[in-house]
């Protein structure tokens, strides 16, 4: 291929300015017309949106050959691609993500009841011409992005658990990349949800709210495996995460609310979700947003898929390290219990679970917190391991790829939200402490 | 084919000066395509010219000639009023001194209409740099005119028989 690479160009094809194609049809008849979308898929294909049965449809289909004008929205500098039509996929991760970037591009343009994606046409690019002109220089390329990877890849490297990798990643969000707004959720596959482990940038931390797998932005990256990014407000209620979603309409009736608010911008106007990977499994998804447009580029998204990747290796690796040495530490006496009695209360049909009255979490984690206070009022007992838990057939761990050190670190973050009379402290690596300063009453409902 | 006669808005909103986009092919029927740098009407409304500029547009001016084959799409960013023209025939000359006010103005309507969309003038002065001795005047008269503003009616054929 001659000229400059896919790579060299990714600026034009962000969808700032449009595009124009040019295709001929069988007679000879040329057509020139505007692509909302030529979207970057590896380094020789481009895939542009497929949304109306128009004539430029009918001529690839007869003449596969087409011209692309792009524009680099930056210098105004000219890129002409000549491409060739190879297939149309409408369904998967290409799909997508460009039916994302055009719910953005639509909302943003006036046209969210004109563009809708079809189909994503699939294009070899046979060679890409640098056209002569008079190019504004072009801005300096942003500093630091290499920078915070390293930042990220030196913090994750010293976490010694979940939590310290979780703060690993949405501290350097935060100070290196200027994501202010972040969220990390874990994926329960059995549930077919995600729920929040860690958040910052928001008056509540959310943690413990839940999306299912293919609702809004978060979903739709968990579902296609695959990186999303929304440049602009949208309106498209496919990419909202803050509706309201409540999972128990398949449970009996239950009396008290056992939803935990979404903590997101109710009007982000750049969203970019990436999914946790590792050795091809989907632990979680990463989300920044802001409230701004054009807020994350390509390269923000390539630094993004790399820490969220790093994240992915590290939580398995300190998930297969975190069972218990065989014998217990000493462990220190811990401090009686007194007071007014704390009323902890369980709803069996899912597990959730009440302090006070007031809503704590449900499903696994509310099964392990009522293991946990039944094993101490029963027994005394306040030191733990997660092997038993691991081991324990009540709790229903699927199996060893439910994340057991995300549950126990959800219920330790809602527990401290809660307030100080119930804590979970890590006593050494698979080992934690119920800290009790309340006398504990336990009743099912 | 008989040429055909644009409604007065459209004439209007090409006479003003919005974007333009060229389009030919070769003989293989490979599409070639490059923006214009300016556009105009005839005063009577049934010959359009575009500008390009030779340097960038080789294999277009080179096809137009040899074929007479064009597509031209112009269309106002603020608002996606699209419409495209063809023809089979197009006359092409050097543009000379004579153009120059109208190129200016084009120019002048282009900051505007780039503007509207949140571009500064900057951007509409690089994308239509040109030196005069490069330009190169394509005049034709549409021969089909097509709704293209994206919606239910795109695609479709506009304006009567002149």
């Amino acid at each position: 291929m001659s000229g400059p690479a896919l790579a060299d160009i990714r600026a034009c094809l962000e969808g700032v300015i449009p595009a124009v194609l040019a295709t001929c049809d069988a007679g000879g008849v040329p057509n020139v017309a505007y692509i909302s979308q030529v979207f970057h898929v590896d380094d020789r294909h481009v895939a542009l949106s497929f949304q109306f049965f128009n004539k430029t449809r009918q001529n690839i289909l007869a003449n596969p050959r087409a011209t692309v004008l792009l524009i680099d929205p930056r210098t105004a500098g000219y890129f002409r691609l000549h491409i060739r039509y190879l297939r149309t996929e409408s369904a998967g991760p290409l799909f997508e993500r460009m039916a994302a970037q055009l719910a953005g591009i639509a909302s943003h343009t006036g046209m969210e009841k004109v563009f809708r994606l079809l189909g994503s046409d699939v294009y070899e690019v046979e060679a890409i011409e640098n056209v002569p002109g008079e190019p504004l220089p072009p801005p300096p390329a942003r500093a630091g992005q290499l920078a915070a990877l390293r930042l990220a890849s030196e913090r994750l490297a010293r976490s010694t658990t979940l939590g310290d990798a979780l703060n690993a990643v949405l501290a350097t969000l935060n100070d290196a990349l200027g994501m202010r707004h972040a969220l990390i959720l874990m994926h329960d596959e059995p549930g077919q949800r995600l729920y929040t482990v860690a958040s910052s940038g928001y008056p509540t931390s959310g943690v413990g709210s839940e999306i299912r797998v293919g609702q809004g932005v978060i979903g739709v990256a968990a579902r296609e495996r695959t990186p999303v990014r929304i440049m602009h407000m949208t309106n498209a209620a496919l990419y909202s995460q803050a509706m309201r979603s409540s999972f128990e309409r398949d449970q009996p009736d239950l009396e008290p609310v056992t939803d935990i608010p979404y903590p997101g911008l109710a009007q982000p106007h750049s969203q970019m979700a990436v999914p946790i990977l590792s050795a091809g499994r989907l632990l979680g998804v990463v989300f920044v947003e802001s409230p701004q447009d054009l807020q994350f580029g390509y390269e923000d998204e390539d630094a993004l898929v790399a820490i969220a990747g790093h994240l992915g290796a590290t939580i398995d690796l300190l998930q297969s390290c975190a069972e218990a040495e065989p014998e217990p530490g000493t462990a220190v006496a811990p401090a009686g219990s007194r007071g007014a009695t704390l009323q902890m209360r369980r709803f069996r049909a899912n597990d959730s679970v009440f302090l006070d009255d007031q809503y704590l979490i449900k499903g696994v984690a509310g099964a392990i917190l009522w293991k946990l206070a039944s094993d101490h009022v029963q027994q005394g007992r306040t030191e733990f391991s997660n092997r038993e838990l691991r081991l324990d057939p009540s709790l229903g761990l699927p199996d060893v790829t439910d994340n057991l050190e995300a549950r126990l670190l959800l219920l330790q973050r809602r527990l401290q939200e809660h307030g100080p009379h119930l804590r979970i402290e890590k006593t050494g690596r698979g080992r934690f402490r119920l800290a009790v300063a309340r006398p504990l009453a336990l009743a099912e409902a | 084919m008989a040429g055909v006669t644009l409604p007065g808005n459209l004439l209007a909103m090409i006479a003003r000066g919005v974007s333009a986009n060229v389009a030919s092919r070769d003989a293989a029927l490979r599409p070639s395509l490059m923006r214009a740098v300016g556009s105009a009407v005839s005063p009577d409304g049934a010959t359009v010219t575009v500008y390009l500029a030779r340097s960038q547009s080789r294999q277009l001016v080179q096809d137009i000639a040899s074929t007479g084959h064009l597509a031209v799409v112009f269309s106002e960013p603020a608002t996606h009023c699209t419409v495209q023209l063809k023809a089979r025939r197009a006359s092409l000359r050097d543009a000379t001194e004579a153009d120059r006010p109208l190129l200016a103005r084009y120019l002048a309507s282009m900051e505007h209409e780039i503007g509207r969309v949140g571009h500064p003038p900057a951007i509409a002065r690089a994308m239509l740099a040109y030196r005069l001795e490069d330009l190169v005047a394509v005049s034709f008269q549409a021969e089909q005119a097509f709704e293209q503003t994206p919606g239910p009616l795109a695609g479709r054929t506009i304006g009567g028989s002149a």
